[in-house]
């Protein structure tokens, strides 16, 4: 009895708590209906009751349900009533503070695609229901929920043409700090496809948080992750890791980048792995983790290619304490453009972001405002209506960033000087910029001009996380990749050097410097490389062709044929090979069996433009013409 | 042995007897749905800590690891320490397999029309408090990891439960006996 009348009272003083301000409370009431009648309009929405069935099911089911339904990206399902009910005060705390749904971007932004915001009168339906208890309703005002069939149906694009996930799954620990994790994932195709469509599923969507998504067409990323013993490897996603032809695949809970046009597509050849960096929160226990990906293929090739811009540094140095320190670049556009996404980038110190465009008529166009950075939600913001910006606009951007204690996001504490680098620990500060231009010759321009501002930016880069980690085999081979785009070879032959001390000696860390020093015009260093590449791997057909145009570039015939005939023995169904061969038949003065290996090379049906090449080497071989 | 399971047996069903004798207005349950004086349980402690605590909650269980920390090391020093769980649906068998599959240690209890949670000032999950003898001396956060709801710190720099515990391990006073915990609302429980 005592018990009983004891719960009671304690019931009605939580109930109060919570109703504390709302118009259920009878004196408020009251106060209420004093008011003129003008005013009373506008609050009369405050006095009909709000219930789930009526008002709050149709916002869940049509804001929340993509991503809250079971096995959906987010931790827990809001379908039913007892769902949401026993969550109410949550949800109308976090509404009312625009953390859900997420949603970072100015909502002056855009619009973009995927962009569900909630009304200020929504808001209000929320905690106005929660605050009177969060009341059922009558059933019968229940809308038809087709969400309820469409979120929980799997897959959100429909079925996949090709569905990979990761062969075993990582076994994330129960605590500590989030997990960054690359995952190489090789896409089984065993012909040229053209994927349209990307879908990533968390697999454990109570602590997958987001996705980095990138495409290699080499196997330098299966190497990493085959050296790591455990799932996946630890580190950088590598620079032959990128956007397959300017296209955004990243993912963020509730995202889903929609089907491209059947045209607007890109090239998937055999041999190609996803590379999928997964940032994760520990849940408290110990979790499996395996997503999977699914894509979406295209009967035809591309017609529209987009280009990816970069805007950004680095050589960002923040001092330890500093918040106020600031991050601009622009660039003025060679062509003119349409503007399709946008994807901000920073990680946990960023406070600020802006994106603008000023037109050469001197409008300002926001591109995309975050005025809360936070670094867990990384939206690719795809306009809902691409727009063009003629030639001569000024691309810009502005990084505000908050390396003081006061930051709470800051990963350091105390702070400490933050420098540039692709770890969640280090900073970056980018702005991609996805655009398509009018035809290909403007993207030939486009791509020409912007790659040398990308190439000179990565190199500084690479030299600060070389100075933090000057043992990363990975690295070095990178930064010399990269110091042959931007024609320093001796710098590359210096970086392979020191990558083929790290890793040991292998035919294509061989190769690799053989190549270098081949560029750099330093031959007789070369021919040493190449011999040692095939010493290691008689069969690397690469490290043959390479010498043998090494001893070509010397006037040394003899050996230059016998390399490339030792290419035609390893790959006697490859033209180029052939051709190769015929070159040195002809550069030594043996033009009747330059002219039959050309016949042979075309008898193998090659591709344009080497098939036209050939035809007119044979004319002119036939000749007795180089 | 037979006498002596006898023995024992009315000794527990005195101690029930003088439980809720001497505690009727608090009805918290262990898993085998009896109910329990938490207090009484742990006479003799140094002090009592409950943690209020969610099967469902994905920033309490986002804590488990913290809280084993904490449990291992204050248990030794004579600290008692409950899990409770003041959601009603939360259900015994569901808390035993949400405790085992977090790796708790510590007693489990049900808390169905959050008696304890008022006592202790707790309203959300999780949320620790701290008693000596049945003075409530800490509530709150276990840690500032959390700031608010989509506000989190990359690590905690203050450990507030631990550190109160310290204190009163020591028997010196809490520097901060109320700070704020961040999680899901019991409120939303009493529904």
């Amino acid at each position: 009895m005592k018990a009983a009348a004891f719960a009671l009272i304690s019931t009605l003083v939580v109930g109060r708590a919570v109703q504390a301000g709302r118009s259920a409370d009878p004196a408020r009431s009251a106060e209420s209906l004093a008011l003129p009648t003008t005013q009373l309009k506008d609050i009369a929405p405050a006095f009909t009751t709000v219930t789930y069935s009526k008002d709050i099911a149709p916002l869940i089911a049509d804001r929340c349900a993509m991503c809250h339904h079971e096995n959906g990206a987010a931790p827990f399902s809001l379908l039913t009533y007892s769902d949401v009910k026993r969550r109410a005060t949550q949800i109308a705390l976090v509404t009312s503070r625009r953390y859900m749904p997420p949603w970072k971007a100015d909502p002056a932004d855009g619009p973009f695609v995927g962009q569900h915001p909630l009304t200020d009168a929504e808001i209000a339906l929320f905690q106005q229901w929660a605050g009177d208890g969060a009341p059922e309703g009558d059933a019968r005002d229940l809308p038809p929920l087709p969400g309820r069939q469409r979120w929980s149906a799997g897959w959100q694009l429909g079925t996949p043409d090709l569905v990979v996930s990761l062969p075993e799954p990582y076994m994330l620990p129960a605590g500590g700090a989030d997990v960054f994790r690359i995952f190489v994932i090789p896409l089984p195709v065993n012909a040229t496809r053209f994927v349209r469509g990307l879908e990533f599923r968390p697999g454990n969507p109570k602590v997958v948080h987001h996705a980095n998504i990138r495409v290699d067409r080499t196997a330098a990323s299966r190497q990493m992750d085959d050296a790591d013993p455990a799932p996946g490897y630890s580190g950088l996603i590598l620079r032959s890791a990128d956007y397959p032809e300017g296209h955004f695949l990243g993912w963020t809970p509730g995202q889903v980048a929609p089907l491209l046009p059947n045209d607007y597509s890109w090239r998937l050849d055999p041999r190609t792995d996803l590379v999928v960096e997964i940032h994760m929160q520990p849940s408290g226990k110990a979790e499996a983790v395996q997503p999977s990906v699914g894509l979406y293929f295209s009967a035809q090739p591309p017609t529209r290619i987009p280009a990816m811009l970069r805007l950004g540094h680095q050589n960002i140095d923040i001092p330890a304490g500093e918040s106020n320190y600031v991050v601009t670049d622009s660039y003025v556009l060679p062509v003119d453009v349409e503007v399709q996404a946008v994807q901000p980038h920073a990680h946990y110190r960023a406070r600020d972001v802006r994106g603008e465009a000023r037109l050469p008529d001197g409008t300002v166009e926001e591109l995309i405002h975050v005025g809360d950075w936070d670094f867990r939600w990384q939206h690719v913001y795809r306009f809902a209506k691409p727009f063009t910006l003629p030639k001569g606009t000024t691309l810009s951007m502005r990084w505000v960033y908050d390396n003081s204690a006061a930051n709470v996001r800051n990963p350091e504490h105390p702070p400490k000087r933050a420098r540039w680098g692709q770890r969640s620990s280090d900073e970056m500060g980018d702005l991609w910029i996805q655009v398509l231009t009018k035809n290909e010759p403007d993207l030939v321009t486009l791509t020409h001009a912007f790659r040398a501002k990308v190439a000179a930016e990565d190199v500084i880069g690479y030299e600060t996380e070389l100075e933090r980690h000057p043992d990363e085999a990975g690295l070095h081979d990178d930064a010399a990749l990269l110091y042959l785009e931007v024609g320093q070879p001796d710098r590359a032959v210096a970086h392979f050097t020191r990558s083929l001390a790290l890793k040991g000696p292998s035919a294509p860390a061989f190769y690799n410097l053989g190549t270098a020093l081949t560029i750099a015009r330093r031959f007789d260093e070369a021919a040493y490389e190449y011999q040692q590449a095939i010493k290691a791997d008689p069969s690397y057909a690469k490290a043959h062709n390479n010498l043998g145009n090494v001893w070509l570039a010397q006037g040394k015939f003899e050996p230059a044929i016998q390399e490339f005939t030792a290419v035609v023995g390893l790959d006697p169904k490859s033209a180029g090979a052939l051709a190769n061969l015929a070159g040195a038949y002809a550069a030594a003065g043996a033009f009747d069996r330059a002219a039959e290996t050309v016949d042979a090379a075309l008898r193998l049906s090659p591709p344009e433009p080497l098939a036209s090449d050939l035809r007119a080497r044979a004319e002119r071989y036939r000749r007795r013409e180089r | 042995m037979g006498a002596r399971s006898f023995f024992l047996r009315v000794i527990v069903f005195w101690m029930h007897w003088f439980t809720v004798l001497a505690f009727s207005s608090l009805t918290v349950f262990d898993l085998d749905n009896r109910a329990i004086d938490p207090f009484k349980a742990a006479a003799g402690a140094r002090a009592t800590v409950f943690l209020f605590t969610a099967t469902d909650c994905p920033i309490s269980n986002r804590y488990a690891p913290e809280v084993q920390r904490v449990y291992r090391a204050f248990a030794p020093k004579g600290v008692r320490f409950f899990l409770v769980y003041p959601n009603p649906a939360d259900t015994p068998d569901a808390i035993r397999v949400h405790a085992k599959s977090f790796g708790y240690a510590a007693d489990a209890l049900r808390d169905p029309k959050q008696e304890l949670a008022k006592l202790a000032s707790a309203t959300v999950t999780p949320e620790a408090a701290i008693f000596t003898g049945q003075r409530l001396v800490y509530h709150g956060r276990i840690d500032d990891r959390f700031v608010d709801l989509g506000l989190e710190r990359p690590a905690p720099t203050v450990h507030d439960l631990a550190d109160a515990l310290t204190a009163v391990v020591a028997g010196v006073p809490i520097a901060h006996p109320a700070t704020q915990a961040v999680g899901c609302f019991i409120a939303d429980f009493a529904r």
